[in-house]
């Protein structure tokens, strides 16, 4: 990247935080409700260096909530992909199935968490499911139609060559389909943080990224919702640029595609 | 559209819920479900309609639907003019790009909090909330859509002596479609979230499908729960068929632009 471009990709962020550190560094705004950059680092490296049980609190807030995104969306993909390809390979069970996939696609996560806490209790079991449910419907349609993009042609020559209907899968119609599939995983994963993140809010017991942001606003502790908030920023961009550009980068870039 | 596909088409997304539903009632009396669990159709029917008499079901959904379109509207406005400021001026683009990945990576319920702190418990909060959920992910699709904008289509059109702002709304704008019409979508969707995570934590709000569902829980009412999200769904739903299709069918499929596949 040329300096140039790195300046200008820092400015806003570099001139947004120096202003508002000088505002409240001069009590020109409230810094019980906006408390300065400085103090919110400073919050954080607390949080940080704060132990329990021998650990770190922050880095256990960031572990847990990291450990049921994983969960969730591992769920959420396989469940997905599998709804996906039967989705592709039966109308029958696409025209039964796909009247109830549009009504419930659209219900954010957040909404079904008082169902599931009725059905499963606080904790960990609700976020993950929530989670997975929401990763869930991304993943199939796209896989859906990946699947549908492929060529018969290209099928008909891998079947003629001798093929059974499992390889046909893994190594036709899944490759074929990676971009849609890759697709739908990072729309998925999107989701699933946002839900995850969400439903600590109300639904998580002590640990997580949500839950210390909300029980911070509910004892009016500003610099650790704002500390809380730029952390998760950071954390998914990381996730995403990471990880689902890395997965392109090995799979479907090397193919010649990219992800939109 | 003839009398008889639409008669098919009604059948067929009509006749999976009412396998499903047959299923569903007939699952509860078999296994004798409780209803705090989960209650039968019947049930839920039969609670939707008295609620609906008492006007309170109303009441809720115009509450939210208030919030929800005022928030989307809003956001898309917005979105749309920043975007194309993005994808316009190449300066303001290396300025944003970092600043904008970080903003769309903030799950919007984070941002609900910090607004209950500083614009109150009421409506505004909501209300805002509903703007910020949609308006990044709008901002960053109209940028993409417009930057995708073949440059040969607006040379011709500025060679034949088209002004700016036709080069916009005439060229540029319809151009994007395939991208902004996709957007739409994701970002309606960002706003029922960011609608229904405000409602619930927004302690004075009385009205809302969100407050409905999350008071239910106090009285572990499950039906009231099923009620709560059915009406999102079928709200999502019919949003989607009266507007986001109809506009989709007069634009970018009119004119054959390829329509990305997003869900």
């Amino acid at each position: 990247m040329k300096p140039r471009t790195v300046f200008l990709a820092l400015l806003p962020l570099a001139g947004f935080l120096l202003t508002w550190q000088v505002l409240a560094d001069q009590r020109w705004i409230n810094t019980a409700l906006f408390p300065s950059p400085g103090q919110i680092a400073a919050s954080m490296a607390a949080l940080m260096t704060e132990y329990e049980d021998g650990r770190s609190v922050l880095a256990m807030h960031v572990f847990t909530t990291g450990k049921r995104l994983a969960a969730a969306a591992m769920e959420g993909i396989v469940i997905g992909m599998t709804g996906g390809c039967l989705l592709a390979v039966s109308r029958w069970f696409y025209r039964l199935a796909n009247p109830f996939i549009l009504l419930i696609l659209p219900i954010p996560g957040i909404a079904m968490a008082p169902l599931f806490i009725v059905w499963l209790g606080f904790g960990d079991q609700v976020i993950i499911t929530i989670g997975a449910v929401t990763t869930f419907f991304p993943v199939a349609y796209n896989t859906y139609a990946g699947i549908r993009s492929v060529n018969p042609q290209i099928v008909h020559a891998a079947s003629i060559m001798g093929a059974g209907p499992l390889r046909i899968l893994v190594q036709v119609y899944l490759p074929w389909a990676a971009v849609y599939i890759l697709n739908g995983i990072k729309l998925g994963l999107a989701r699933c943080w946002r839900t995850v993140v969400a439903v600590e809010f109300i639904a998580a017991a002590d640990w997580g990224l949500g839950y210390m942001i909300w029980d911070a606003a509910e004892h009016l502790n500003a610099s650790v919702v704002y500390g809380g908030i730029f952390l998760l920023a950071l954390l998914f961009v990381i996730l995403e640029k990471g990880l689902i550009n890395g997965i392109a980068r090995l799979t479907v870039n090397r193919w010649g595609f990219s992800l939109s | 559209m003839t009398l008889s596909t639409l008669r098919t088409r009604t059948a067929e997304t009509l006749l999976p819920f009412l396998v499903g539903g047959i299923l569903w009632e007939g699952g509860c009396r078999f296994f004798d479900v409780s209803p705090q669990i989960l209650p039968p159709p019947s049930l839920i029917a039969a609670q939707a309609v008295e609620l609906w008499a008492k006007g309170a079901l109303r009441q809720h959904i115009l509450a939210s639907l208030f919030r929800l379109l005022l928030g989307y509207v809003l956001a898309v406005t917005a979105g749309i003019i920043l975007g194309a400021l993005i994808a316009l001026k190449s300066d303001i683009r290396r300025m944003s790009s970092l600043t904008l990945s970080l903003l769309i990576s903030i799950p919007t319920i984070t941002w609900v909090p910090v607004l209950l702190i500083t614009m109150g418990l009421g409506d505004r909060t909501v209300i805002t909330a509903v703007f910020l959920g949609g308006l990044f992910e709008m901002i960053y699709s109209t940028a993409l859509g417009v930057e995708n904008v073949n440059r040969r289509i607006v040379d011709a059109a500025r060679i034949m002596g088209a002004k700016r702002t036709d080069l916009f709304f005439r060229v540029m704008l319809p151009a994007s479609l395939s991208f902004v019409i996709p957007a739409l979508r994701l970002c309606i969707g960002y706003c029922w979230r960011a609608l229904i995570g405000a409602e619930i934590l927004s302690a004075m709000i009385r009205w809302g499908l969100g407050k409905m569902i999350f008071e239910a829980r106090f009285w572990n009412d499950v039906t009231v729960m099923f009620i709560g999200l059915l009406s999102i769904g079928l709200l999502a739903v019919l949003f989607d068929r009266v507007f986001l299709r109809r506009l989709e069918r007069i634009t970018i499929e009119k004119w054959g632009i390829a329509a990305r596949i997003d869900a």
